[in-house]
């Protein structure tokens, strides 16, 4: 099935799914409305519409501005749950009143695309956990942790507060060490700072755990509200995204820019030209994609360097040794020694 | 602040005016070549700046006597300024004098006039420092400020606390913290929404800046945690103080709907301020675990 692919100018975010809270949350600590929204397109009138739109090249400025004019760094973890309560998100009613954690997640994974388009997951199993690792589905510039953070606050809040307590969650950061004592300190629950990915580490047990305000009624009517929503806002995903997805089904063969763009349904030079927009291209997207599956396959299991070079697509091992060099500044054994020991 | 000071703007628009006029009135333009133009840079700059400090002056302070100084000041300056620039451009006349009387003489009074505002401001900001204790130490800094509580952060506290601790040392006099900490809090918020929360917080504060000696410094460690730093107070005076807060706790409004404070006091006898507020946390974590008692003393 194909979607269409959207990019930062395309209105695909409701204002009422994060901007007012957002602006709120603001607005109390002091920052005055039209400073928040300056440099953006969106209008203080528009703010009450219930279908009024935004882009996300504005909800980053939005993000930016509230960086810029507060020091409030506690904002993003306020705004996660704060959109977990708000009453006229239905997808957030939906997850409130899902049966257990398995289902919640499925329920926000299939509708992602209300509240955070811009923000895609790959889900890893391990023997013991369930691992969902966050990636960009469009540039998000230096408003990637923000926006990491706040789907981070959302689904760590909402365990919280189903489940009582966070004890077999974890959650790894790319962010820095301090950013991570801070996110501890809001998520009470283990953060480990500098690591390859984002990700939500889930024990299995914890999915199947009854939720406190479980309501089938209830979570029946928010996912029929969710579906109506559907047709205002279709499902759309990120150009990184698709291409990202696009790749890893074909590993171990490596699509061509033209193939890709083929099956994009869009001319190369619209592809080159969108990726340059994102600040990116075309051999930087692949390589990366690369890098996260010699990583996911490295922690899934015990393969040899030859293995992991033919499901990468490199002609012989050297090459994927000498990639996966300048990737992780490790070679392949030294990372798999690393993951085995008892430290981890 | 621009609209408190529609009319200052008026009148020096108009003051720079009638220095235009009066010039293009009494003296000639010169030649294009007779312009000096490393003095029209040096001068126009010196304006530019003048006008500059002007805004600043007129953005960043209310209506008062200490600002009317101060801007009355720097206008005259600005017009010295002004007027020394024009004669770049213009010629007067050898036998009128006004002219440069009017370009020399503002400038040392305009001097006088903002150094009594100068003079002034300092006065008022020894008065604000008043005001402000309790709420900051030795050190200022508006960027750590939480712009919710107006309290001081995390990063301040940190600062300010591993300097107290090696004074209050060398002089072998006892520290003391408090800790506040609001049980769960993230249930209050979701009861009753992130604006009650957020307004909590705020009561929540003023009532301990308040509440606490002119000597002491409240800081918001974290999201729910407040942190006292009490100088020169033994442990026993800081039980004392614990209590009369928890009293205080009690008068907070909305008796029914709010949430479960606890509050722990102990004397700092680590050298770092780390291992200092580490103790402090642990403290806090044992005090919760022994359940409903919210006064613990260490």
């Amino acid at each position: 099935m194909k979607h269409a692919h959207f990019g930062h100018q395309d209105k695909i975010l409701l204002l009422q799914h994060g901007c007012t809270d957002l602006l709120t949350l603001a607005q109390r600590r002091g920052a005055p409305l039209h400073k928040l929204l300056a440099g953006t397109g969106i209008f203080e009138q528009d703010l009450h519409k219930p279908h009024g739109r935004l882009h996300h090249a504005d909800w980053l400025k939005l993000l930016h501005n509230s960086q810029q004019h507060l020091n409030s760094p506690e904002l993003p973890f306020l705004l996660g749950s704060a959109l977990l309560q708000n009453r006229y998100i239905s997808l957030c009613q939906t997850v409130l009143h899902a049966e257990n954690l398995s289902q919640a997640l499925r329920q926000l994974y299939y509708f992602r695309h209300h509240l955070f388009p811009s923000i895609y997951v790959q889900l890893c199993s391990q023997p013991q956990h369930l691992v969902l690792e966050f990636h960009s589905g469009i540039a998000l510039g230096p408003q990637n942790n923000s926006c990491i953070s706040i789907v981070l606050s959302l689904l760590l809040n909402l365990i919280k507060q189903q489940l009582g307590n966070t004890e077999g969650v974890s959650v790894q950061l790319q962010h820095d060490t301090a950013t991570a004592v801070q996110s501890q300190l809001h998520w009470g629950c283990e953060v480990v700072a500098n690591q390859a990915s984002n990700s939500l580490h889930i024990a299995l047990p914890k999915l199947q755990l009854p939720f406190h305000t479980a309501d089938k009624a209830k979570c029946t009517a928010a996912l029929r509200t969710c579906r109506q929503l559907n047709r205002i806002l279709p499902r759309q995903r990120g150009l990184l995204e698709r291409i990202y997805r696009l790749q890893r089904r074909a590993l171990p063969q490596l699509l061509s820019l033209e193939q890709v763009a083929q099956q994009l349904d869009i001319s190369v030079n619209t592809l080159k030209r969108q990726l340059k927009q994102q600040k990116t291209n075309f051999a930087q997207q692949l390589d990366a994609i690369r890098r996260d599956a010699a990583r996911q396959l490295l922690q899934q299991g015990h393969y040899s360097n030859r293995q992991l070079a033919i499901r990468l697509g490199y002609s012989d091992e050297h090459n994927f040794r000498r990639a996966f060099k300048r990737w992780t500044g490790l070679l392949p054994s030294n990372f798999k020694s690393l993951l085995n020991s008892p430290s981890l | 602040m621009w609209r408190q000071h529609t009319y200052k703007l008026l009148f020096s628009t108009l003051l720079l005016c009638g220095g235009l006029l009066m010039a293009t009135n009494a003296g000639e333009l010169k030649q294009s070549q007779a312009f000096d133009w490393i003095d029209v840079l040096g001068e126009g700059t010196t304006f530019l700046v003048a006008c500059l400090w002007l805004g600043l002056i007129i953005s960043s302070r209310p209506a008062g006597r200490v600002t009317e100084w101060l801007y009355y000041g720097s206008l005259l300056l600005m017009f010295s300024y002004f007027l020394d620039l024009l004669d770049e451009f213009i010629r007067y006349p050898d036998a009128l004098r006004l002219m440069s009387w009017l370009e020399s003489l503002p400038a040392p009074v305009g001097m006088l006039v903002l150094t009594i505002g100068l003079v002034g401001w300092h006065r008022e900001q020894r008065a604000i420092d008043r005001q402000l204790r309790g709420r900051e130490l030795f050190l200022r800094d508006h960027e750590l400020i939480d712009p919710l509580t107006q309290l001081y952060g995390a990063e301040y506290l940190y600062a300010v606390l591993q300097r107290e601790i090696t004074l209050h040392r060398s002089m072998q006099k006892p520290l003391s913290l408090l800790l506040l900490d609001v049980d769960n809090f993230a249930d209050f918020n979701r009861q009753y929404g992130i604006a009650a929360g957020d307004n909590y917080l705020v009561q929540l504060s003023e009532l301990l800046s308040n509440q606490l000696r002119y000597s002491d410094v409240v800081c918001r460690y974290n999201g729910d945690r407040f942190v006292a730093l009490l100088p020169n107070t033994a442990q026993l005076q800081a039980n004392i103080i614990a209590q009369h807060l928890q009293q205080q706790f009690s008068l907070l409004t909305n008796q029914n709907q709010q949430p479960q404070l606890t509050l722990i006091s102990l004397e700092v006898e680590q050298l770092s301020a780390k291992d200092a507020l580490q103790q402090a946390l642990n403290t806090l974590t044992s005090a919760r675990k022994h359940g409903p008692l919210t006064l613990q003393t260490d």
